[in-house]
């Protein structure tokens, strides 16, 4: 909004500041800067609310001793998330950038899935009743349908000749470049990626700064990508728009530190699926429209081994084989098993996903 | 009913739900109306149907495997709706007036279709569907209060369809008529003796393997009372998947006896593999053993021949079990459970045939209750549900009115039900778990017969539950069973082993094992040495729990010093759970000379849990009473490194909380 008000005011020469808001570095920082400010204001509050409501949080078994003192914090945080980063964004993103409104659209849209499966839990009062998993993935499915839709139609954002491209991380051309394989591909990326920061979701401040580091990677390779100079420079596919996702990102990051401040060891406030499949909506569908799918295996690595051991245990161990292949999983129980406290293994896990975040970086130069 | 009345008759898939429809359509139908049959292709009613006159129809359906996404489920949707869109299309056709439903999953896609053409206004049949078993099965469970009615065999299913039940009984085609003893010892092929008690014997058409070899072992007891028994015994027909019936009996008939022995059972013994003329037979019967199918069984109870129920355990929704105890409880049977026993180093189940011949004598030489058995079956099954059904369909009401009050409803808990409900208990009362304040001493016997049953499945989840209700049941004398599971060493399926895999006894069940042997505090030999091999066993979990047993019998093991020898030994063990479950059970278990010494060894061990744990050891030993030298160890105590990097927080207003409303009960009980 602030970049219409801007284009349409800038002319008058006493308005003529108002040209600031066309530089992407400025609404970037402005949009930070208020969704840092407005998670901090409105959360105690949202806290106190929840809590006089009763939307705690359901215990599940899991054999952590730090686990069973939680029961009675306030799930839902995803809620504020997902509502000062859209409030954000639609403030200070330029909303005819097809890139801004794609990741607002998924962002939202998973996080309501999340909302869902967040009430239905609570109504059920057991942590393992939420939405059935078959809802769960129609429901992201459709969205992912509509997502490859869009990019296969005249109104993508992408520039025709990158639209249905496969681009790998250290190779300076694609791969790939047919729709008929992209596509389908694009579907299942943003059913995986949307629910892999769900399981990382397990101990407090574990989900939000890897993906604050994620995203915020991804919003400097909007800003770089997006920038005819640079994207020649490093040998990308120029998409011009796509620096939006940087204030998207921006948006995002400065939530996910305003939420960082109540939901540090011991949490006042969970995110929640609500939170958990919001942010994988996001990485997910920014992903995608920066042609930078591949990346996510080292940018999410830590989503991705979380995932992966969670699944490899439960599906190969439990069920196939009888037996625990891990001693425990996912990633981060299996830390705290061994006898590592919480909080230690919370900041571990923020340190492997900052390195990662950099050496995702890394990529930008080595090609 | 108006002439041309249209009949829709729909059930099968499995032979035990065509038959019953058959019935009730034979009773419905009427000169001028119009009958047709739905079934699916392949199956029973195929065969069976068009040797009646009736025409019939197919459409696609397939069983329910189980409500988990996988392939299987997938095509049973796929199946459903298809065969649904068909069966809709034969409603719309054939527009009957009345739609009767015998249940198996053949009659499913007729059933939806029915209901959502009525939902809809396009089709007036009046849909009802009937129950041949005690414990509904799923498809009547779901659709059965979309019925206009749902009859029902067993007085206890009432209560599952309150508001549109209807006691009938199970409907019996009238080829199995009565016939006149003289009539049918001419007709038979064999010569029955006069003056005996006839005892008939079969497990249905195919036969029943453990029935058959369970009888053969009973004869050896019954020879004795030759002379007032004469056994009928039904072989079967199955012969295939390394079991021949016919073949197989006379094998074990000619092993077990000796060529005089045979000679004498000659004289009460005759068996074939089929009866053509099973009314004859049943003409002559004074008793029958049969399996708990619900087909047979009301058969038998109708025609008010006294039953002996030896039911297959474990079958889906435990049905066999269901009814056999329905008609127990009517006084009409008596039951008699298979054991699961160690045959050969292998879980087996069987029919003993010593208790066989001893529960067949019991009743044959009791005339009387035989006598009450027979009244009692027939008052509560005799009836003929056939035409009970055709008069509720034509005049809304019962004929007869059976009283319902004639027995009483209890449930079947399932196994998993069961263990829920053992395990919160347990988890309730601890040290002073007793399974007797949980469960009825009655039911205690079936639920581990039938928890022991559990062992011999395909599934590995299914032993699994098996092994945890066995520990919580108190199961004392299958501790032998259990330990057969864990010397099983046949290896997993290769692609389980190239993935981490070890056994076919996974790993959940040998750890399981342990936990159960630990509740059910048996020692002896056997006990001791699966100890003894649990230490050194490929997946960690067991090593723990097989320590962590071992401890609990500290103080009772005869072979002591190898089990602390091997304690000792896992200490070095690489998995962190696996040592520190040892160092605690050495310390429980070792003295300050075998023992004190290894533990004060890994005062500085690099992993924590392990150095907590031998901690934990040094204090077993010490508060044992095993330490005389204080000193020594006094001196050595800040060898311990104390660091770790785990901690236990607490948080102060719970604390306070608690205190509170601890303060207040404690006031209470101090009020009272």
């Amino acid at each position: 909004m602030i970049f219409w008000i801007g284009k349409l005011l800038a002319p008058f020469p006493s308005l003529s500041f108002l040209r600031l808001a066309e530089y992407l570095s400025a609404r970037s920082i402005g949009a930070a800067l208020t969704a840092v400010l407005l998670t901090l204001w409105i959360t105690p509050k949202v806290i106190w609310w929840l809590q006089r409501r009763a939307f705690v949080d359901q215990v599940r078994e899991t054999g952590i001793p730090s686990a069973f003192d939680k029961a009675g914090t306030p799930v839902m945080g995803g809620v504020v998330l997902v509502g000062v980063v859209t409030g954000s964004s639609l403030l200070w993103c330029n909303l005819g950038s097809g890139y801004a409104l794609l990741v607002l659209l998924g962002m939202v849209w998973f996080g309501a899935i999340g909302f869902i499966d967040d009430r239905a839990k609570m109504m059920a009062r057991s942590g393992d009743k939420g939405m059935s998993e078959p809802k769960k993935l129609l429901l992201q499915g459709t969205f992912a349908a509509l997502l490859v839709a869009v990019l296969a139609s005249p109104w993508t954002p992408l520039p025709a000749a990158e639209a249905a491209r496969l681009h790998l991380p250290f190779l300076k051309t694609a791969i790939l470049d047919s729709p008929w394989l992209y596509l389908p591909f694009v579907f299942l990326f943003v059913l995986l990626v949307g629910n892999s920061v769900n399981i990382t979701d397990g101990m407090d401040g574990l989900a939000i700064v890897p993906s604050v580091f994620a995203i915020s990677v991804l919003g400097v390779f909007g800003y770089l990508l997006g920038n005819a100079i640079w994207s020649r420079y490093l040998v990308y596919p120029f998409l011009p728009g796509a620096g939006e996702l940087a204030i998207f990102a921006s948006a995002f990051a400065g939530a996910g530190i305003g939420f960082l401040w109540f939901n540090a060891y011991p949490a006042q406030i969970f995110m929640g699926d609500t939170g958990s499949l919001s942010i994988g909506g996001s990485l997910a569908v920014a992903s995608v429209l920066l042609k930078q799918e591949f990346l996510f295996v080292i940018l999410g690595g830590l989503f991705v081994a979380e995932a992966f051991s969670s699944q490899v245990q439960d599906k190969i161990g439990i069920k196939l084989l009888g037996r625990r292949i891990f001693a425990r999983a996912p990633l981060h129980h299996a830390m705290a098993y061994n006898g590592l406290a919480e909080t230690k293994v919370v900041v571990r896990l923020w340190i492997v996903a900052g390195i990662l975040a950099l050496a995702a970086l890394a990529t930008l130069k080595l090609r | 009913m108006k002439t041309g009345t249209r009949i829709l008759l729909t059930g099968g898939g499995t032979a035990g739900h065509v038959n019953p429809a058959l019935a009730i359509g034979a009773a419905l139908a009427e000169p001028g109306s119009e009958t047709l049959f739905v079934g699916v292709k392949g199956r029973a009613e195929e065969q069976v149907v068009p040797r009646e006159g009736i025409p019939i129809r197919f459409v696609r359906a397939s069983g329910f495997p189980g409500a988990r996404p996988s392939p299987a489920f997938a095509r049973f949707l796929v199946d459903l709706a298809f065969g649904t869109a068909q069966a809709a299309a034969i409603l719309l056709r054939f527009r009957p007036d009345v739609l009767v439903g015998t249940g198996g999953f053949a009659s499913a896609p007729v059933i939806f279709a029915a209901t959502f053409l009525k939902k809809l206004r396009m089709s007036k049949a009046r849909v009802f569907v009937h129950e041949q078993n005690a414990v509904p099965g799923k498809l009547n469970r779901l659709v059965g209060r979309y019925a206009e009615k749902v009859f029902v065999t067993f007085p206890e299913t009432l209560s599952l369809f309150p508001g549109n039940g209807a006691l009938t009984g199970y409907p019996v085609r009238k080829r199995i008529g009565h016939v006149a003893p003289e009539e049918a010892r001419a007709r038979l092929d064999f010569p029955v003796p006069e003056g005996r008690t006839v005892v008939f014997v079969f497990g249905g058409s195919q036969g029943s393997r453990s029935l058959n070899r369970g009888l053969v072992d009973a004869l050896g007891d019954l020879m004795p009372h030759a002379g007032r028994l004469f056994i009928v015994h039904g072989t079967g027909l199955f012969k295939g998947g390394g079991y021949d019936a016919q073949a197989d009996t006379a094998a074990r008939l000619a092993a077990r006896y000796t060529e005089e022995e045979r000679a004498r059972i000659a004289a009460f013994y005759t068996s074939r593999s089929y009866f053509h003329d099973i009314a004859s037979v049943y003409a002559l019967a004074g008793l029958v053993v049969i399996r708990g199918g619900s087909g047979s069984l009301n058969e038998v109870a109708r025609m008010g021949i006294p039953a002996l129920v030896v039911p297959k355990a474990n079958l889906p929704g435990d049905h066999q079990v269901a009814n056999a105890r329905a008609l127990e409880r009517a006084g009409g049977a008596e039951v008699l459970y298979e054991e699961t026993v160690l045959s050969d180093g292998h879980l087996v189940e069987v029919l003993d045939g010593a208790r066989l011949a001893r529960r067949i004598l019991a009743l044959a030489e009791d005339p009387e209750r035989l006598a009450d058995m027979s009244k009692k079956g027939r008052d509560v099954l005799g009836i003929d549900a056939a035409a009970e059904i055709a008069h509720h369909v034509r005049l809304g009401h019962a004929r007869t009115g059976i009283d319902p009050t004639l027995v009483p409803a209890p449930s079947v808990v399932s196994n998993a039900a069961l263990l829920s409900r053992l395990e919160k208990a347990a988890v309730a009362a601890g040290r002073s778990y007793r399974v007797e304040d949980v469960v009825e001493p009655r039911d205690l016997t079936w639920f581990r017969s039938r928890a022991a049953s559990l062992l011999v499945n395909d599934e590995w989840e299914a032993r699994n539950l098996g092994v945890k209700l066995l520990g919580l049941l108190d199961a004392k004398e299958k501790v032998p069973l259990l330990l057969a599971l864990l010397a099983d060493r046949t290896p997993a399926p290769l692609l389980q082993r190239i993935l981490g895999g070890d056994f076919a006894q996974v790993g959940f069940v040998r750890r399981n094992v342990y936990t159960a042997l630990g509740r059910l505090d048996v020692v002896d030999a056997g006990v001791e040495e699966a100890l003894l091999s649990g230490f050194s066993d490929p997946y960690w979990e067991v090593r723990a729990e097989a320590a962590r047993t071992a401890a609990r019998f500290a103080g009772r093991l005869s072979r002591h010093a190898e089990a602390v020898a091997a304690l000792r030994r896992g200490l070095s063990d690489r998995n962190l759970e696996a040592a520190a479950a040892a160092a605690e059970a050495l310390g429980v278990l070792g003295s300050e000379k075998d023992a004190l010494p290894a533990l004060l060894a890994l005062a500085d061990y690099r992993f924590w849990k392990v150095r907590a744990a031998a901690l934990k050891g040094v204090l077993s030993l010490v508060e044992r009473g095993e330490v005389r030298d204080r000193e020594k160890l006094k001196k050595a105590l800040p060898g311990f490194l104390l660091t770790s990097t785990d901690f236990r927080p607490q948080f102060e207003m719970k604390l306070s909380y608690r205190r509170v409303v601890e303060a207040l009960s404690r006031g209470q009980e101090a009020a009272r």
